[in-house]
């Protein structure tokens, strides 16, 4: 599936431009949403460190391996603005 | 009384004009003026997009920032009253200080004066008949475009010429009234002129609600010589008491604070008109140095009568200035805040109704409150105190912990703290709708509206558990309670990140965050449903707490899901374009579940690699 469903919600996005039912996303709105994802990225990659328990630990994997697919959600969307 | 205030204004006009027929041209004179007022008001909110309300809450940052705001906004608007009336709202609205708001309305007064200026200087000097007429006809050329920008010019400057005709009209129905009727014969001087003309300029003002009419009647008449200079002065101290009723109207359907404005709005004006009826000599001996100063002939008194007015708002501000904090200590004593009642809505009432982005922060602030609301009687039903679950590092150990039954009753709880909360939301939603309001606010509107709906949802998923919450978490039963520590956990750890996400700079928070919570509790949904299976069948968990369990669960996962929608619609970007960007990056239940395989499977194959590693 990858990255599929992500290129249909774009073309989607686009009819609505289109239509004037959505508002013009620039390289530099994915860009700050990006920058959030980073950061929150490396405050999980913190916490990853720093946890005691193998539970915490896996749960806060989980929750990192998310936060990557969105980074690499939004680098893709951003090349595809470019 | 009010019943017989229309028939007999209507009967005091009708008598006026069959006493004098010129009369008519005064009194239309101020209709027109009036009505200018409005389409320039009209004009300057579709002009300004909402610029006024956004301008407003950086505004009162400081208070010469919310003084000088004060004084731009009303010089701009001509109208103090809708500066006052914004004012009320956003402080109902709790998006600006009461010394904010104070320090608006103070300055609102000095910018009224730039009304006296205008029509001492130019509209009773030149015949700005003249000029009406083309402002008029162009104007509506532009109200019939279609740009909302282009509209708000035509509508501001149709405002503008309707305000020289109505002040073209006042000022030749006094020149023909003067020629039938002297009303200089009715002038009172002394200290009886000074009361009875002030009372007359406090009742103009409150009938017509503008002192800025009031001002430009008593200039019109003043030029054709109908009243005298003197009467003229307190006219016009009167017109600034009066001034206040709009306020005071205004406050009605205010809160507190929007009561305590006005009633700040009221002690200015009073203690500034006593203090002006008081040293009126040398208020006037004043006037008569400044006049002479910057070139006013003597016998100007349309000038003068500006210069008054200037001077005694200008010395009002000056002598509060410095009692601003007792002021409002006063004001805090006088109009006590009512102790927080959590039933009951606390930011919606009719004063925010007034403007679009008023009526959005409230209700934003009010589903916050609901939420607040929810989540403590969430938790609550679940066995668990807020604090300590947002204080723990260990949401786990704590759920494990916690053992003694909350005396509450849930039901009686969610209808006075969230029921009647959410029907204020939905009514407040509804009439948001009735008003002709931009379609994106409208939309927004109606999103936090569902976000009520889903917390709503979420208090009631748990009123279903918590009858086997309290029979099996309160006494260690094995499997089942290990069972309902589990979901007990869950929840207690979307609350918190709830809260985490509340907490973040709104610049650095994203509600794709939520979709690593709706990630986790999808998996958790799964696996506890496997680890339900094997239970049974190692006879560690009865069929009747099985059932039992798995009703639960579905409750539970339903309020885990209602809470994370919410949240996810709630703080969901602001910037139409940034809040696009993440609805398309945001992850559906079937990649979410691709995601968490891979997941998976990243880390079997890290394990493995170590595993060979270790081996070699």
């Amino acid at each position: 599936m990858g990255l599929k469903k992500l290129a249909a919600k774009v073309i989607d996005y686009n009819e609505r431009l289109e239509n004037g039912q959505a508002s013009e996303i620039k390289p530099l709105h994915v860009e700050k949403v990006l920058e959030k994802l980073r950061s929150k990225s490396t405050e999980l990659e913190v916490e990853i460190a720093s946890a005691k328990s193998a539970d915490k630990k896996t749960r806060l994997e989980s929750k990192l391996q998310i936060a990557r697919t969105h980074i690499e959600r939004a680098e893709w969307l951003l090349k595809e603005l470019n | 009384m009010k019943r017989y205030l229309l028939p007999v204004a209507i009967g005091s006009l009708l008598l006026a004009f069959w006493f004098s027929p010129d009369a008519q041209e005064i009194a239309a004179g101020v209709a027109i003026f009036l009505f200018g007022m409005l389409m320039l008001e009209d004009g300057f909110k579709l002009l300004g997009g909402g610029t006024l309300e956004r301008v407003l809450e950086r505004a009162t940052q400081s208070t010469p920032r919310a003084i000088s705001f004060g004084i731009i906004s009303t010089t701009l608007l001509q109208s103090s009253s809708l500066v006052s009336i914004v004012t009320i709202s956003f402080l109902s609205a709790g998006l600006i200080s009461l010394v904010g708001g104070v320090g608006i309305i103070f300055g609102a007064n000095i910018g009224t004066t730039t009304g006296a200026w205008l029509v001492a200087g130019l509209g009773l000097k030149v015949n700005i008949a003249a000029y009406a007429m083309p402002m008029i006809a162009v104007s509506i050329v532009l109200v019939f475009q279609k740009s909302k920008p282009v509209r708000g010019l035509g509508y501001a400057l149709a405002g503008l010429g309707f305000l020289f005709l109505g002040i073209h009209y006042m000022k030749e129905g006094f020149d023909a009234f003067k020629d039938q009727i002297d009303l200089t014969r009715f002038a009172l001087s002394g200290l009886l002129g000074l009361i009875v003309y002030s009372l007359i300029g406090t009742g103009a003002t409150v009938i017509m609600q503008s002192s800025h009419a009031t001002l430009v009647l008593i200039l019109t008449a003043l030029s054709a010589g109908q009243i005298s200079y003197e009467n003229a002065l307190a006219l016009s101290i009167g017109a600034n008491i009066g001034t206040t009723i709009t306020a005071i109207i205004g406050s009605l359907g205010a809160n507190f604070q929007g009561k305590r404005l006005a009633l700040a709005h009221l002690i200015f004006n009073m203690v500034t008109a006593i203090v002006a009826l008081v040293f009126i000599a040398q208020l006037r001996d004043m006037v008569d140095w400044i006049s002479g100063l910057v070139g006013i002939a003597p016998s100007d008194y349309t000038m003068k009568l500006a210069v008054f007015h200037t001077i005694f708002n200008v010395l009002g501000v000056t002598l509060m200035l410095p009692f601003l904090t007792r002021l409002i200590a006063f004001l805090e004593r006088r109009i006590v805040e009512p102790a927080p009642d959590v039933s009951r809505p606390r930011y919606l009432n009719e004063a925010v109704d007034e403007f679009p982005q008023t009526l959005e922060r409230a209700l934003r602030k009010e589903v916050f409150h609901l939420y607040e609301n929810a989540a403590e009687l969430i938790l609550h039903g679940l066995n668990l105190h807020r604090e300590q679950v947002f204080a723990t590092d260990d949401v786990a150990g704590l759920v494990r912990k916690s053992r003694t039954r909350l005396e509450l009753d849930l039901e009686d709880d969610y209808e006075r703290r969230v029921k009647t909360l959410f029907s204020g939301i939905v009514e407040f939603s509804a009439r948001a709708s009735d008003k002709q309001i931009d379609p994106d606010i409208a939309e927004r509107i109606f999103a936090l509206r569902d976000v009520a709906r889903q917390i709503v949802q979420a208090v009631k998923s748990i009123k279903h558990i918590r009858k086997n919450v309290l029979r099996y978490t309160v006494r260690p039963q094995g499997a089942t309670t290990e069972l309902y520590d589990e979901l007990r956990t869950e929840i207690a750890r979307i609350a918190v990140e709830i809260r985490k996400l509340g907490l973040a700079e709104s610049k650095d928070r994203s509600a794709l965050w939520l979709d690593q919570e709706r990630a986790r509790i999808e998996e958790d949904a799964r696996s506890t449903s496997k680890r339900v299976d094997a239970l049974i069948r190692k006879r560690d968990l009865t069929p009747a707490a099985a059932t039992s369990f798995m009703n639960d669960s579905g409750y539970a996962y339903d309020a885990m899901r209602d809470l994370i929608e919410a949240a996810r619609s709630y703080y969901i970007e602001r910037d139409s374009a940034m809040a696009e960007v993440e609805r398309i990056l945001s992850l559906d239940d079937e990649e979410l579940n691709e995601a968490v395989t891979n997941a998976k499977r990243a880390a079997r194959t890290g394990e493995s690699e170590q595993t060979v590693t270790g081996l070699s």
